[in-house]
């Protein structure tokens, strides 16, 4: 039980906990930031930078880790420390895939290189898209640093737009393909992208969902963000 | 599961202060309810007005219902009541004149009961259920004196399970133990459960949560909050009881 | 090698300075005990012959006075003991109140009255009632009011030092009994007096040993006697009446027979003291 001197260490590591966590959130968002304007200006120099974020994210998310499991072991925290501690634990997670994603983005960018060209309307789509989603990591993780739960409780229906975004994306690209308007390679590097950002969404909705419970220790209705999106076929 | 004890409004008073205000609460049957407070909150005042021990300390005087399976327990003798709701207390205090096996059967023998197999029966049952059988089979006839702390405080859950309570109460038994002296008696009343109601006062609130399935917080006198231990300590839903089991003041 | 005269060696000083002069005070104070042993012994060890427990004082022996002292403190023992030790309980245990203060004030200062004033005040009692005719006149010099003498001293006596030997019993002993729901006298006889029984019986020793070395009472009760023990409404001779008369007299003979009365006197307070250590040895042993 933190006794009132014991509360100083927690304290202490709570702080460090959570300027780390504030640190990876940050990182991931201007990972994805980053990667989308490469994407969307064809911008190689910027993809890369794009590759060094993702390495960071990954050594710091592990780093959060063992101090997560440092505190519970040596606090036994209760309540709200415990609820923030293994929600830390949880959200790593989602931030080091928003970096991993935001790398493929980043690779992808790379491989398109002048095969993009002719692509404008995919590009159009795909930057509206990305806008949604930026705002939605923006949001989820502007409510973590700021430990407010009403910001995000209507994150999962941005989602639904997103969601609804990715299925068009996805008709347009295979019709445009088909038609022979739209070149096979690039489609499918298209048909990736549309993807990861759907993706980067639903764990935006993730660390929105998980930031409600570390906030107030309400478990919302939880359906996994992915699954949302009814596409199993009738 | 019904509430097998349940304070109504009791307000208890050690001559002029007010020690508890308006406690009204429920222990289940056949489960650990947990009390944790601060120092002074009021917990152990209001453990023994379960047993009417409080009304054996002069100019003590106690207001409110407390109720044994429906009846009132200050509707019927003291001596009756305390029978059935035995207790527990925080330092080990087997009798010094007597043996092992006197001090286990002293409840009985001093209400009455001669028959020796009646008695060998009862000594045999209860340090059984509380774990010391096998450690002083071979020396019941040696002084209560001669145990390790946690092997008295044994003797002690032996001596008051002998009289067949319903209900076992528990001020603080573990705070003078040892880790491992304390893990085995949790263990014990962990076990308890299934054939007592028990309801334990500590100050350590990780006990609480180890051995508990219901916890109150009291503070200053008062009922704070009660509810599933693992809501209390996940979910507190008083402001006050977060700040304390986060330990933000002592 | 010089001489550091710093903190450190100033209380190591300090140190054994108290340490000498509180044994020093020590054998101050045993100074009188040893000497009073030693004059007793080496004076009355030649008037200890088997005679002299054998006649009557009438005949130089102390015989009926060993015998009287006897006799007056068994009868007291009988009286005051279960008085005593009952008052205690009550002080200990239900005494928590004004009654129990009013009491146990009047016990205290029971204890402090002179012994020749409790003497005289069984005196005129008897007299009183013999007066007025509810007892036998002759029981104004008499064993009877000798042991109503001697129970008004130790009575009070007993109580305190039972109330004491209770009180060192742990509250915490009391509680485990009656949450057990041991009605509370049952707790109070059969756990909490069986714990402080030691310290209860060696309070009772030490009363007896304190009655029967009272004299000033026994002088205006049962006065004393030549003749061996004649029965309760008799006057009856005692060791300290006798030493008194013995010391007094003229005949040398009998002073020096005082000595050895006194000898045997101290022997008997002085076994006393040891069977009382004898006791609670053998009771803690026994744990």
């Amino acid at each position: 039980m933190p006794q009132a001197a014991e509360r100083k260490a927690l304290q202490k590591g709570l702080l460090k906990l959570n300027e780390n966590m504030v640190t990876l959130a940050e990182l991931s968002e201007l990972a994805i930031r980053k990667a989308i304007d490469a994407l969307t200006r064809l911008d190689g120099e910027v993809a890369r930078e794009v590759f060094t974020i993702d390495q960071e994210v990954y050594g710091l998310q592990l780093e959060i880790e063992h101090t997560c499991v440092d505190l519970i072991a040596l606090h036994a925290p209760v309540a709200r420390d415990l609820r923030t501690i293994t929600t830390s634990l949880k959200i790593t997670t989602d931030l080091d895939r928003i970096g991993r994603y935001a790398k493929d983005l980043g690779e992808l960018t790379l491989q398109f290189g002048p095969s993009a060209r002719g692509a404008e309307p995919e590009l159009t789509r795909i930057r509206e898209m990305a806008d949604r989603t930026i705002q939605m990591v923006d949001t989820a993780i502007d409510a973590f640093v700021k430990h407010d739960a009403e910001s995000v409780r209507n994150i999962m229906q941005v989602d639904d737009t997103v969601d609804r975004m990715h299925d068009e994306n996805f008709d347009e690209l295979v019709r445009r393909m088909t038609e022979g308007s739209l070149k096979i390679e690039t489609g499918a590097r298209y048909i990736l992208v549309n993807r990861y950002l759907e993706r980067i969404a639903d764990h935006a909705v993730n660390i929105g969902m998980r930031v409600v419970y570390m906030v107030t220790g309400d478990w919302l209705p939880r359906e996994r963000a992915a699954d949302r999106a009814k596409r199993i076929p009738k | 599961m019904a509430a097998k004890i349940r304070t109504e409004k009791v307000s208890a008073w050690y001559g002029p202060k007010k020690a508890i205000e308006d406690i009204t609460l429920d222990f289940e049957e056949h489960a650990v309810s947990a009390i944790i407070g601060p120092s002074g909150c009021g917990k152990s005042t209001l453990i023994r007005c379960l047993n009417r021990m409080h009304e054996t300390i002069p100019k003590a005087r106690v207001e409110g219902r407390v109720l044994l399976s429906g009846e009132d327990i200050y509707g019927f003798p003291a001596v009756t009541v305390r029978r059935r709701i035995g207790m527990v207390f925080q330092k080990a205090n087997p009798f010094p004149t007597m043996s092992i096996y006197e001090n286990v059967a002293a409840g009985l023998r001093l209400n009455g009961e001669r028959n020796r197999d009646r008695l060998d029966t009862a000594v045999l049952e209860s340090l059984k259920q509380a774990a010391l059988w096998d450690e002083v089979k071979d020396s019941l006839e040696k002084s209560g004196a001669s145990l390790s702390g946690g092997q008295q405080q044994r003797l002690c859950i032996a001596r008051a399970l002998a009289v067949r309570p319903e209900v076992v109460l528990m001020d603080e038994p573990c705070a003078a133990l040892d880790p491992i002296a304390t893990a085995k008696i949790e263990d014990l009343i962990f076990d308890l459960k299934k054939d007592y109601t028990v309801v334990i006062v500590t100050h350590n609130m990780q006990q609480a949560a180890r051995v508990a399935e219901t916890t109150a917080f009291m503070y200053l006198g008062h009922l704070i909050e009660v509810g599933p231990t693992r809501e209390l300590f996940e979910r507190p839903k008083e402001t006050l009881t977060e700040s304390y089991i986060t330990g933000r003041f002592g | 090698m010089t001489f550091r005269f710093d903190r450190d060696t100033r209380r190591r000083w300090k140190d054994l300075a108290m340490n000498v002069a509180a044994f020093l005070s020590v054998v101050l104070a045993l100074i009188p005990l040893g000497s009073l042993l030693f004059e007793a012994s080496v004076r009355g060890l030649r008037s200890i012959t088997p005679s002299f427990f054998t006649l009557t004082t009438a005949n130089g022996g102390i015989g009926n006075a060993i015998q009287g002292t006897l006799i007056l403190i068994a009868l007291t023992a009988v009286i005051a003991l279960p008085v005593g030790i009952l008052t205690g309980i009550y002080l200990a245990e239900y005494g928590k109140n004004p009654v129990g203060a009013a009491v146990r004030f009047f016990v205290d200062v029971m204890t402090q009255i002179p012994s020749i004033v409790v003497g005289i005040f069984a005196f005129s009692l008897i007299l009183e009632l013999g007066a007025a005719g509810i007892v036998d006149k002759r029981l104004v010099f008499s064993t009877t009011t000798g042991v109503i003498a001697l129970s008004t001293i130790m009575i009070p006596f007993v109580a305190r030092t039972s109330e004491e030997a209770l009180r060192l019993v742990p509250i915490s002993t009391r509680e485990s009994a009656l949450a057990l729901g041991i009605p509370r006298y049952r707790a109070i006889l059969r756990v909490v007096l069986p714990s402080s029984s030691s310290a209860v019986i060696t309070g009772a020793l030490l009363g007896i040993a304190r009655v029967g070395g009272e004299t000033a009472p026994l002088l205006m009760t049962c006065l004393g006697s030549p003749f061996w023990w004649q029965g309760l409404d008799q006057p009856c001779e005692s060791l300290p009446h006798t030493i008194y008369v013995f010391a007094l007299g003229p005949d040398s003979a009998l002073n020096q027979a005082a000595w050895g009365a006194s000898l045997i006197l101290v022997l008997m307070m002085l076994g006393i003291a040891i069977v009382s250590r004898v006791v609670i040895r053998l009771r803690s042993v026994s744990r």
